[in-house]
């Protein structure tokens, strides 16, 4: 991403931009990609934040939706999102020409130390999107990334070419064995750490399985970084709608989030839900 | 022509009538990418109460046709913080800052009224005798005249700033309370807080708050702010602050033709955060066309 280093504390600040739509195209079963057209924001994003989506302007469904920048590229943004309720159900429908409007880039992204040769990313499902804009800033940074991949079906691994191009090994899990391990892509990691001994792990994808990836990284005594996803409203930190329990309290996903350093995380009992 | 937009709240002058609402706008911070904080009439800040609350656990929010719930059970960092980051922070500001406050006793409204009284930032306060988010405080004040009197009297007794009380809408008779909290020293009432609600999730057949219950906002409650505001107004003689699910410069017109004197904007923020400004532009552009001279001659002037 052409925005500022990754590992800085202090994102540049959000501006509010009318997006055109570019491309809108099904990926996989429930999973579109979409390319907007969004010059302001594609020229200060880092890997890792997001963009708080206005999709209606209908008022019967009022609030924005956030999503994880998945790449960048000539000021456009691409975006991966999965079909889950009436609002992603929508954006479902948008064709090429048609505009919304997003504000961003938010919250703070993936954090590049200094000393690292070595990354793992796990990514579980729609997680492949933020870790695929990190793949690709690691690679630019000289960094060897070894990516485990995860989802339902083989059909349904995402960014699966983009992992391709930027990192040095990619180990595959799928649920129903259609491609890859038969089984979780948690069930990768203990032996990838053990292998290519990374210096740090990232892990975004459904919330039990970031936990258990946390875990493991805490167990190899591995700095771990989350990607954290919360229902928003506001999305720039003023709502207190998004909030994650962490060991110095309540932080804001949208704003002192998505990513956290998984040792701060108070995993929560309840279930967060996906969708509004 | 040139449209007056000035309006008066008791001895607040503010240069428009567009506030903020309590909570959608925290301290301004947040917004200030998006919004020239020194156009605003006001801004409302986050509900402060003595001692750091955490508020609900999660889900805190869940959408709702034209609205949403909210349950996030007035989490704030408590007074001493407020006063040390967000009144600093304000007063590098050019706006006027209304603190809203919150307590579960009329005893802890008082002291942080007092403590208030004495930092220079502050234009106003605003009571929040009526969110209805917390079990052991706010909602029960409001839904009472003899306990919303006593805070307002209590706090009336503790500063001479204005002092404006912020109705619950959850009660029977909206107009009798503010006659109340008027009779006990309010210089002005602001309505509506939001309403009772509750959403259902059939595919796991639970709550979608995490504290089943929580306060409705945004366009769909408009109506019932409007009306009201236009009961309230009748019944009153100090102004009336509207809010309600305000989107477009329009929607505040309704509330001032109602009789408000000056509107908040809340949940619009979230969808459209130019959504003051719009509103103040828009009831210039209102106005004008109307051949209006000034804003505050629309207040009241419903033709019912």
């Amino acid at each position: 991403m052409s925005g500022p280093t990754p590992g800085l504390t202090q994102p540049p600040v959000p501006v509010l931009e009318h997006v055109d739509v570019v491309r809108n195209e099904r990926v996989a079963e429930g999973v579109g990609l979409l390319v907007l057209e969004a010059p302001r924001i594609a020229a200060r994003v880092s890997p890792g934040q997001f963009i708080h989506l206005r999709i209606s302007t209908d008022t019967q469904r009022l609030l924005r939706r956030p999503f994880s920048v998945h790449r960048v590229h000539r000021g456009r943004l691409e975006i991966l999102y999965q079909v889950l309720g009436p609002g992603t159900r929508e954006l479902s429908m948008k064709m090429p020409g048609q505009r919304m409007d997003a504000i961003g880039p938010l919250g703070q992204g993936w954090r590049i130390p200094d000393d690292v040769d070595h990354a793992l990313l796990v990514a579980g499902g729609l997680g492949a999107a933020p870790l695929g804009a990190l793949a690709e800033a690691l690679a630019d940074r000289g960094v060897a990334a070894t990516v485990a991949l995860g989802a339902p079906t083989a059909e349904r691994l995402l960014a699966r070419d983009v992992f391709d191009r930027f990192a040095r090994r990619i180990e595959l899990a799928t649920d129903d064995g259609s491609l890859g391990h038969h089984g979780f892509v948690t069930q990768l990691v203990e032996g990838l750490i053990a292998d290519d001994e990374p210096d740090v792990v990232y892990v975004c994808g459904p919330e039990v399985m970031a936990r258990i990836v946390c875990t493991q990284a805490a167990d190899a005594g591995l700095p771990c970084q989350v990607s954290l996803e919360r229902l928003m409203a506001c999305g720039v930190g003023a709502c207190l709608s998004c909030v994650v329990s962490t060991t110095t309290g309540l932080k804001r996903a949208c704003h002192d989030g998505p990513v956290f350093d998984a040792e701060e995380v108070l995993w929560d009992a309840a279930e967060v839900p996906p969708r509004h | 022509m040139s449209v007056d937009l000035r309006v008066r709240l008791g001895s607040l002058e503010l240069r428009n009538p567009v506030m903020t609402a309590s909570g959608t706008f925290a301290s301004g911070r947040e917004y200030s990418p998006f919004v020239d904080l020194s156009r605003l009439g006001a801004v409302v800040t986050k509900g402060v109460s003595l001692e750091p609350w955490p508020g609900n656990a999660s889900p805190r929010i869940a959408e709702t046709p034209s609205g949403m719930l909210n349950s996030i059970g007035l989490q704030n960092p408590g007074l001493d913080a407020f006063i040390d980051r967000d009144l600093a922070w304000l007063s590098t500001q050019d706006v006027p800052v209304i603190v809203n406050v919150s307590g579960q006793s009329a005893d802890e409204y008082a002291r942080i009224v007092e403590r208030l009284d004495a930092q220079d930032v502050v234009d106003a306060l605003e009571l929040n005798i009526s969110c209805p988010n917390v079990d052991a405080g706010g909602m029960a004040f409001g839904t009472e005249c003899a306990t919303a009197a006593d805070v307002t009297r209590r706090c009336r007794e503790r500063t001479r700033k204005p002092l404006i009380v912020k109705l619950s809408p959850n009660v029977t008779d909206i107009a009798g309370i503010a006659r109340a909290v008027e009779d006990a020293g309010a210089d002005a009432v602001s309505l509506i807080n939001t309403l009772l609600g509750m959403s259902i999730d059939v595919a796991t057949f639970r709550p979608r708050l995490a504290r089943v219950v929580g306060g409705l906002s945004g366009p769909a409650i408009k109506p019932i702010a409007l009306r009201m505001v236009w009961q309230v107004a009748s019944a009153v003689r100090v102004p009336v602050i509207g809010m309600g699910g305000i989107a477009e410069p329009s929607d505040a017109v309704e509330f001032l033709l109602a009789g408000a004197s000056a509107v908040a904007v809340g949940t619009a923020n979230f969808v459209d955060p130019t959504t003051t400004t719009r509103v103040i532009d828009g009831l210039t552009e209102f106005c004008d066309s109307h051949g209006v001279g000034r804003v505050c001659e629309l207040t009241g002037a419903l033709r019912a």
